[in-house]
């Protein structure tokens, strides 16, 4: 549904370099980063708000990439809403009517269907000052989707709500992207907004594509150290890998005294990740999970997360626990006790080239060169 | 005197030497210049008030003060509006030397303006051209003072209209632009109306500038009673021949005009100035 093929652009020192993606008809696509990535900036070019320098933005089989943006069919919900402060609710939602020629009374019934549908036709007749960030974002909302555009752009659209509010709004707007069927583009740093409305999504990286695909699999999997960093992921550790005789699909990975064997096929010095909540604790060897990779820890700091208690321990390598408030209350691991970290095999994802080389052979992810992504 | 609302903070007792000393200056201010006009209140009068308000030749300066500042504040808000969105909007080779010439006519002494433009039209090829060749006087006609008046103050109207432009989102246009609106349409439905009161404010600026201006004329256009004397070059020629009582009331006259002139705007403009 929408392709964008080796997209360049560049304003001063920032720029977008070589993005590609491909994002499926009818869906919802998250695209994260951190503040500055350049996610705002895409969004723009794609809709012909800037000119990009090479590259081309194919919606809908048709190339878009020359036309004005009025002619693209894109429906675009920026950050702050961008309402017209000089008109009404009900105007602010008419207006991509009544420029597109549609009569007033009809540009008015339209948006009453359009303020229904979205529970705002209370605030109709006002003006759009006072409006409370969640009412603002629903009128902008209503206002992108009137024209029925085949692509809708969020550019993070709930930052503005507060945190009870947000997670009902993801949900409203995953049900009615689901109802209306427009693909859409949701921009946010947020990894749990993302996770609430969206399956696939990208991360990018000072203007670049650092990793696309499957929500779970950029968690899980994530390409480099960057991707590992910002989908929250706090063991990231280096050690030396060589092959294994035993298993000539896995390795055998020396972390500091301790060795064990891992699934993948790195060699030399190489840096792997293991998510929080894959590293479980016990106090001792006998009651540890069976299998899996054991090593003796020491707590060295705890910190209740309020729907999480994040334990830090140090042993080979430092490592970092998520646990249930139940889990730990079990454990009672204080600081400075001993425990026993145990980590599954299939827990340790390997960064780096190698893993680049990995996930070539994974169908839903395919690189067809160093720093170029396309999904399909 | 209720100085705190609802929305203000709660204030200490430094808080309150705040806000005392910002009122001590704001109540010096605005008491000097109401004592100013009342000290010529009181040094006019009844004989000179008879005169000054019926006299015909003081009703025509009058007329022609009110029509030239209104004539001129039009010019300008016309200009100040595509110049204003291009200094805002469009970035430019030269657009720091433009932005500067913009504003040079602000510090310019106002007697250098009318100089420049009587060199203008008697001295250089196209200033002849125009006046003798396509036939439009300036020098000494009523139309001089519309264009002595607008050299000297369309730049408040300018200067203030592009910070009404700088005031508004782009994403806004943007969004009108993705919406269906050409860059035309965008302009006109969306940026204009949003930038209404900062054009609101220049206006105001520019018709107070054109209103009281006196030097400038005096060099290009003269002061010819019944073509081109205005009520401020009638102020200069009552007390250059010794009629002081008659110069202060036409003085009170154009301050009444410019203050009557001034509420009717705030109050159909709005929060232009600053009302709430």
């Amino acid at each position: 549904m929408i392709r964008t093929e080796k997209v360049n652009f560049r304003a001063g020192d920032f720029g977008l370099r070589e993005v590609t993606l491909h994002v499926r008809a009818g869906e919802y696509f998250i695209l994260m980063g951190p503040p500055g990535s350049g996610k705002t900036v895409f969004l723009e070019c794609m809709s012909g708000l800037r000119r990009i320098l090479s590259g081309r933005f194919i919606i809908g089989g048709r190339d878009v990439t020359a036309l004005e943006p009025r002619r693209r069919g894109i429906g675009h919900v920026p950050q702050s809403y961008a309402l017209f402060r000089h008109l009404s609710v009900e105007k602010n939602i008419g207006f991509g009517l009544r420029r597109r020629g549609t009569g007033r009374k009809e540009a008015r019934r339209r948006a009453g269907n359009v303020a229904e549908q979205l529970g705002i036709s209370h605030l109709l007749g006002r003006s759009v000052e006072g409006l409370s960030g969640g009412e603002q974002q629903r009128v902008a909302l209503a206002r992108a989707i009137i024209l029925k555009p085949k692509v809708l752009l969020l550019d993070e659209p709930v930052s503005a709500l507060d945190e009870a509010t947000r997670m009902s709004v993801c949900e409203e707007l995953k049900s009615l992207q689901s109802k209306l069927g427009v693909t859409t583009i949701h921009v946010c740093h947020n990894r749990e907004e993302a996770f609430y409305v969206a399956d696939r999504g990208a991360v990018l990286r000072d203007g670049a594509i650092q990793q696309v695909g499957a929500l779970s699999r950029l968690l899980r999997k994530p390409r480099n150290e960057f991707v590992a960093r910002f989908m929250c992921c706090e063991n990231i550790c280096e050690g030396e890998a060589v092959r294994s005789p035993q298993s000539p699909s896995g390795c055998m990975v020396r972390l500091g005294q301790a060795e064990f064997a891992a699934p993948g096929q790195p060699t030399g010095k190489t840096k792997f990740v293991v998510r929080p909540e894959d590293v479980r604790l016990s106090r001792d060897d006998q009651s540890a999970p069976a299998g899996g990779i054991r090593v003796p820890v020491r707590v060295a700091a705890t910190q209740d997360m309020g729907m999480y208690v994040r334990v830090e321990v140090q042993g080979p390598v430092r490592l970092v626990s998520y646990l249930s408030h139940a889990d730990y209350a079990s454990l009672s691991g204080r600081v400075a006790e001993n425990l026993y970290a145990t980590i599954a095999p299939e827990a340790i994802h390997f960064l780096g080239d190698w893993q680049v080389r990995h996930e070539e052979r994974v169908p839903e992810t395919e690189h067809l060169e160093k720093g170029q992504t396309v999904i399909t | 005197m209720k100085l705190q609302s609802v929305n203000t903070p709660v204030r200490g007792r430094r808080s309150k030497l705040l806000t005392a000393a910002v009122f001590v200056f704001l109540v010096t201010f605005v008491g000097f210049i109401v004592l100013l006009i009342v000290a010529d209140a009181l040094y006019i009068n009844r004989n000179a008030v008879i005169e000054v308000l019926t006299a015909g030749f003081i009703r025509e300066a009058l007329w022609l003060s009110v029509w030239t500042s209104a004539a001129t504040t039009a010019l300008s808000v016309i200009f100040a509006i595509p110049v204003g969105y291009a200094l805002s909007r469009y970035h430019f080779w030269g657009r720091t030397v433009t932005d500067t010439v913009v504003d040079l006519p602000i510090v310019f002494p106002p007697l250098v303006a009318g100089l420049t433009l009587l060199v203008f039209f008697n001295q250089t090829a196209m200033g002849k051209w125009i006046e003798q060749d396509l036939g439009l006087k300036f020098v000494f006609q009523p139309k001089g003072i519309v264009l002595c008046q607008f050299v000297v103050s369309a730049s408040y109207a300018i200067r203030v209209t592009k910070s009404a432009f700088d005031g508004i989102d782009r994403r806004v246009e943007n969004v009108a632009l993705l919406l269906g609106c050409t860059h035309w349409g965008s302009f006109f439905r969306v940026s204009l109306p949003l930038a209404r009161n900062g054009i609101i404010a220049g206006g105001i600026l520019t018709w107070a500038r054109a209103f009281g201006i006196f030097g400038p004329l005096m060099i290009f256009v003269g002061s010819f009673r019944g073509r081109t004397e205005v009520l401020s070059s009638t102020i200069f020629l009552e007390q250059s021949v010794g009629h002081l009582e008659v110069a202060l009331a036409v003085a009170l006259l154009l301050i009444g005009v410019a203050l009557v002139a001034l509420i009717c705007i705030r109050l159909v403009g709005g929060s232009a100035m600053g009302q709430p």
